[in-house]
């Protein structure tokens, strides 16, 4: 029994022992103790993880745990990866509970699901078999399903928010089963080994069936576009320590399905498969960053840039499919490094960021960015660790997204003389599609904190706001030494992480490097902790030496400058809406936001304006495109189905007595 | 386009040569500006006719720039006002505070005899005072509207080019 299997054990007993304990404790004491027991699970799950990246494999077979197929329990360095993810976000989200819950989240089911969820998190990643995989997927889909419903009684759209989630996630699993299934069909069983020997048999136009199927239920649970429709909307709805688990965990295991199953257990497969993946990614990562900029709401702002990161992990999937099935193991492998880095700082920044959005709606009650602001003199610590997210999500250095981007686009241009007429079109959209998302995040985020925590209130919500427990803040500090620690010494996990993509593409680490970042094979390096000296420096240098310079001469205070009227207010800031509006502009075309202006005159003289109304709304048009005509197909065909049932006894026991008469011929005829 | 360019070329430089300059007011020269003077434009309560002869001493054909005088957008830029009309009611604190907002030293020019002596508008109910009242000048020039040719003047003696 090694490291591995202990530490699992140990995480799984704590899940169990924290939903026993969120049922049989009072409400007092509720929120610490299952919040402590499920930090403790996560770090169990992160030890495991990390051992099984290290090289620790282990697997059991519990037969008798479900019925028929029994409980594969299969952990490699894959699994690992996605395994310790998952518990460092579960611990700091934990943690970060404790104190959130304490304002009507403390319930007995909240506290008891919360342990579930985390629970599955680290079962899905770990699972050996089909029938395993999918147990644990549905129980992370409706543990997380239930705890986005947390506070329906609070706000009517946490219903909404919940039927669209919940419509999309079974939609989503109805896709895998059908995809697992026809893939584990023609294998001895369902465990990974059996199905991967067994993969091969299919034939092409049925692997990519399978592969498809599988993109769609696993590229719907990361918010791939056109399938994001409820990532906007349930992620901000959800408790927010529950959304930085589903945006920065559950997101992942859509990634880790893809990634399973078109690498792992159908060994790569062909080249139009991944450049499905990359065209998916490069446009999920484009149209995420663009509904995220005009957000005015800051956890949809967040949850649309989980869409975006995604999109940029796909991406980097599709190239390293791509790169492998053109014969190109090392870019392979340096695409794939790319992407799962991604994911790991997708998840540190993410986790930060929603960590402190909640905190932001714990002191004010609002999302809105329009009425937020000024919370810099009010919670320091919050606006400190949001500027610290904002600026790892910004993919500017010192960041974790600038350092996986980096090693992306290093890919991506190396790539550009493959072979084929599709590569050497899709390859170079790729570039200006990440180089794009990177600008537009910049302006993202830019917004994000400047007009949420910066200038002076926009409400009195806002101006009252206090800053959160110390339980929330030690939550928040967890996720920012992730993040900052990821940023500067990425070294530490990119050798692991290139291991791990190099055996999915069958070479060898595609990084070097104790502190600068080499990359094999191809020329090509970078030194986060250099790099980081060097902005700091810098900044040093440009805010001391004029210091120390004007010191010399007199200074005089003055009055801030508001052009000699009044004193300047709140109304004069830039909104959210303002800020984005130049971008709207530019992107006039894909966005087509609908814009009212209505101008009541005075009734005297038309000559006159009494008042000026202006209505702004960006719908999605994805899903006005593609979801409504569904929607509206589905509501007519109910419609239909109603002449059916008039609530008439006679004509229902007729249908059942001409149904078994019916079926009754068929069998006499088919015999 | 390429007529253009040999129109130009033809023409050739037609701006008649700058009078001399004028001798150089004490306070600038204590000043020391070197010859460059940034100047923001204060409107206490005109009645708009200086500002058009002040937009015709900054237009081509007068060009105060080339003598080192530029109107910028903001006092905290600025080493003199040009203050317009007579101070208004409305206006007296707003023109004390962009005379706090200019670094020290700030020189100010009253333009116009509504802002040397409140001109014509001399008692009305609106009027706090002429700009010497409100803030201490160093310049005046007289005239309702004074010509460009006074404003351009009286900036080069500020300029001392």
């Amino acid at each position: 029994m090694n490291l591995v299997a202990l530490a699992l054990m140990g995480a799984t007993a704590l899940g169990v022992i924290g939903v026993m304990a969120a049922l049989v404790v009072g409400r007092g004491a509720r929120p610490v103790v299952v919040g402590a027991l499920t930090a403790a699970g996560g770090v169990f799950g992160t030890v495991a993880g990390i051992a099984a990246m290290l090289g620790q494999a282990w697997s059991a077979n519990l037969p008798g745990l479900l019925p028929l197929s029994g409980v594969v329990i299969s952990v490699d360095a894959l699994g690992g990866l996605f395994l310790a993810v998952s518990g460092a976000v579960a611990t700091t989200a934990a943690v970060y509970g404790i104190g959130y819950s304490r304002h009507g989240l403390d319930g007995r089911g909240v506290q008891a699901i919360f342990p579930v969820f985390v629970l599955s998190l680290l079962l899905v990643p770990v699972a050996g078999s089909i029938s395993t995989l999918l147990v644990s997927w549905e129980l992370m889909a409706l543990t997380s399903l239930l705890l986005v419903l947390a506070e329906h009684r609070r706000r009517a759209e946490v219903a909404s928010a919940g039927r669209w989630y919940a419509v999309m996630t079974h939609l989503g699993f109805v896709a895998i089963v059908i995809g697992l299934l026809v893939l584990a069909a023609p294998a001895a069983g369902d465990s990974y080994p059996a199905v991967r020997a067994a993969a091969d048999t299919l034939s092409p136009t049925v692997a990519g069936l399978v592969l498809v199927l599988c993109l769609v239920g696993f590229g719907s649970k990361a918010g791939i576009v056109p399938l994001h429709a409820w990532l906007p909307r349930a992620h901000p709805e959800a408790p927010s320590h529950v959304s930085a688990l589903m945006s920065a965990a559950m997101v992942n295991m859509g990634v880790y399905g893809i990634v399973r199953v078109g690498f792992d257990l159908m060994h790569g497969g062909t080249r139009w498969w991944w450049l499905l993946v990359l065209a998916l990614g490069a446009m999920s990562a484009m149209y995420g960053i663009l509904q995220a900029v005009i957000s005015t709401d800051l956890k949809r702002l967040l949850g649309y840039s989980t869409t975006e990161n995604m999109g940029l992990v796909l991406v980097g999937i599709g190239a390293s499919g791509l790169f492998a099935s053109s014969g190109r193991p090392v870019l392979a492998a340096l695409a794939a490094t790319a992407a799962l880095l991604h994911v790991i700082g997708h998840a540190a920044f993410k986790t930060l960021l929603f960590l402190a959005a909640g905190s932001v709606l714990h002191a004010t009650g609002t999302r809105d960015l329009d009425a937020l602001g000024g919370l810099r003199a009010v919670m320091p610590m919050t606006t400190a660790a949001f500027g610290l997210g904002a600026l790892a999500a910004s993919a500017l250095p010192p960041g974790t997204a600038f350092i996986s981007e980096w090693v992306l686009l290093q890919a991506l241009i190396h790539g550009l003389p493959s072979p084929g007429v599709a590569t050497s079109i899709v390859l170079p959209i790729a570039v200006a599609a990440v180089a794009l998302t990177a600008g537009l995040s910049v302006a993202t985020f830019v917004k994000a904190f400047g007009v949420g925590f910066l200038a002076r209130p926009r409400s009195d919500a806002a101006a009252q706001a206090r800053e959160s427990p110390p339980t929330m803040l030690a939550g928040m500090a967890l996720a920012g030494m992730a993040s900052v620690g990821f940023a500067i010494v990425p070294t530490l996990v990119l050798p692991v992480l290139g291991r791990v993509a190099g055996d999915l593409v069958g070479t060898g680490s595609p990084v070097a490097g104790a502190v600068t970042v080499e990359l094999v094979g191809i020329a090509g390096s970078l030194s986060p902790v250099l790099l980081a000296a060097a902005l700091l420096a810098a900044t040093v240098l440009v805010v001391a030496v004029p210091r120390v310079l004007v010191a010399r001469r007199a200074r005089r205070a003055a009055r801030l400058w508001d052009c000699g009227a009044g004193p300047l207010s709140a109304r004069m800031e830039y909104t959210a809406t303002s800020f984005a509006e130049p971008l709207q502009r530019v992107f006039d075309n894909v966005l087509q936001p609908v814009q009212d202006v209505d101008i009541t005159h005075v009734q005297e003289s038309r000559y006159l304006v009494a008042a000026v109304e202006y209505r702004r709304r960006v719908p999605d048009r994805v899903e006005r495109r593609l979801y409504e005509p569904v929607l509206a197909a589905a509501a007519a065909w109910g419609c239909v189905g109603r002449r059916l049932a008039t609530g008439s006894v006679h004509r229902y026991l007729g249908y059942g007595f001409y149904t078994v008469c019916a079926l009754l011929v068929l069998l006499l005829v088919t015999r | 386009m390429l007529s253009l360019w040999r129109k130009i070329r033809r023409t050739g430089r037609v701006a008649e040569p700058a009078p001399l300059a004028p001798a150089m007011a004490r306070a600038a020269a204590e000043m020391g500006l070197g010859g460059s003077v940034q100047v923001r434009h204060v409107d206490a309560g005109s009645c708009n006719g200086c500002e058009v002869e002040i937009g015709s001493a900054f237009g081509p054909v007068y060009d105060a720039e080339r003598h080192g005088a530029r109107l910028v957008a903001s006092p905290r830029h600025a080493d003199a006002l040009l203050v317009t009309g007579v101070v208004t009611r409305n206006m007296t604190e707003p023109l004390r505070r962009t005379y706090d907002a200019v670094p020290e030293p700030c020189l100010v020019v009253a333009v116009g005899d509504c802002a040397r002596n409140c001109g014509v508008f001399a008692g009305a109910y609106g009027v706090a005072g002429a700009v010497g009242d409100v803030v201490p000048t160093d310049l005046e020039v007289p005239g309702c509207p004074p010509r460009p040719e006074a404003i351009v003047e009286a900036l080069r003696t500020l300029t001392g080019r």
